[in-house]
């Protein structure tokens, strides 16, 4: 199994990290987070068939990181649902089918200010948005990992990446 | 104009945003927790010593340590085992809560009509999974999900006890059947079994004997 594993799994600790660490938002909750996931993994090694470690790897991350917010930080995991978030959404005064947004201003975002909007992004949006922007997943990856049809998917993407414009276009305004 | 045309696939995000990658030490700790890991897994095979001693000739210290290492070895297996049971019960647990404060996520497919929830999964996941309304046991089907246990994707049904959400989850197993163990972790309720190829879970905050009458029921109508 070491070897196997040392092979299959451990090229994706970085992505595991990465994902724990936008979820957490903290590298020492991150840190721990993915020990456990490693220890978990490990165990469940043996039924692992095929080779698609990436994904099945993510999996665990982030029902771990799931389960971690629960018991730390319960308040994020309350307004979760849809209808909820789609107040929220509301509430923010965008419409979904607002097109042409402010692509050049969001071209002079910077680092910053992007990893600001990210992390205040709601989880359910955030995950996405990272797994498919920083991570490149596919899709189909992602409704595996994430466990919801490709169509959500599509769906908190592409309204992941509109909160997103509209939290960086307030900071840059509050910026300049 | 900005040349740049933004397509629904060029993110802002991949740009700017950070990849973090994991500290060194982190790799260190869990490079040896795999290592440890891959001690323990080969150890006990390591015990019967039944190919030096075979010959020899001392066919009673031969057998008297062929018979103490396939011992050792199946009580470090049954450890192995015990283990992995409980970080499963823990597993469905965890996965039983995340489903109830995930509003959204409880069911993909709501029906109470074992019609309508089976053929759902159907190229969803490599098995048919058994659906049974059990309604007249007290316990309403109330529809069904994919989930993750296990390193794989399970499937999920959900039913009803009165203000009571029961999950149960289903996946392919190898062992040909077991029967029902009923255990309880932080006040939540777990049935465990194996038939025909599957494993089911049944998890909920109900009550033991509850938990057991549901798997009685689905298990014999």
């Amino acid at each position: 199994m070491n070897e196997r594993f040392n092979r299959l799994v451990m090229p994706h600790l970085d992505a595991a990290y990465n994902l724990a660490r936008w979820i957490t938002r903290n590298d020492h909750d991150a840190e721990d987070v993915v020990q456990e996931s490693f220890v978990r993994a490990m165990r469940y090694f043996d039924r692992f068939r095929g080779d698609a470690a990436r994904p099945w790897l993510l999996a665990i991350v982030r029902n771990t990181c799931y389960t971690w917010l629960q018991k730390n930080r319960p308040s994020e995991m309350v307004a979760m649902d849809e209808p909820a978030l789609e107040a929220q959404y509301e509430a923010q005064g965008l419409s979904r089918g607002e097109g042409n947004p402010e692509v050049v201003l969001l071209q002079g975002a910077n680092r910053k200010l992007v990893n600001q909007a990210l992390e205040e992004l709601p989880v359910p949006f955030r995950e996405i948005v990272v797994m498919r922007e920083i991570e490149d997943l596919s899709y189909k990856e992602i409704a595996e990992i994430a466990g919801i049809p490709a169509g959500t998917v599509m769906s908190r993407l592409s309204r992941g990446r509109e909160l997103l414009k509209h939290a960086l276009e307030k900071r840059m305004r509050r910026a300049s | 104009m900005n040349p740049k045309k933004e397509t629904p696939d060029e993110p802002i995000v991949a740009r700017d945003a950070a990849y973090y990658r994991a500290p060194g030490a982190l790799k260190a700790r869990i490079e040896a927790l795999v290592d440890a890991e891959a001690a323990v897994a080969r150890e006990p095979r390591a015990r019967p010593r039944w190919n030096w001693s075979w010959g020899m000739g001392w066919m009673g210290p031969a057998v008297a340590a062929a018979v103490a290492g396939v011992l050792a070895w199946n009580v470090a297996m049954m450890k192995v085992a015990g283990h992995q049971d409980q970080l499963l019960a823990q597993d469905v647990t965890a996965a039983h809560v995340r489903s109830l404060m995930l509003d959204n996520h409880l069911n993909d497919v709501v029906s109470t009509d074992q019609h309508t929830v089976k053929p759902w999964f159907e190229g969803k996941i490599d098995f048919a999974p058994r659906v049974e309304e059990l309604r007249d046991c007290g316990f309403p089907l109330a529809g069904g999900r994919l989930d993750y246990l296990d390193g794989r994707p399970v499937a999920a049904m959900t039913y009803r006890r009165r203000l009571h959400v029961v999950n149960l989850f289903e996946w392919p197993s190898r062992e040909t059947s077991r029967d029902v163990q009923v255990s309880s972790i932080n006040g939540y309720a777990l049935a465990r079994w194996s038939e025909g190829g599957l494993q089911y879970w049944a998890v909920a905050d109900i009550a033991p004997d509850d938990i057991r009458e549901f798997a009685r029921c689905l298990r014999h109508g």
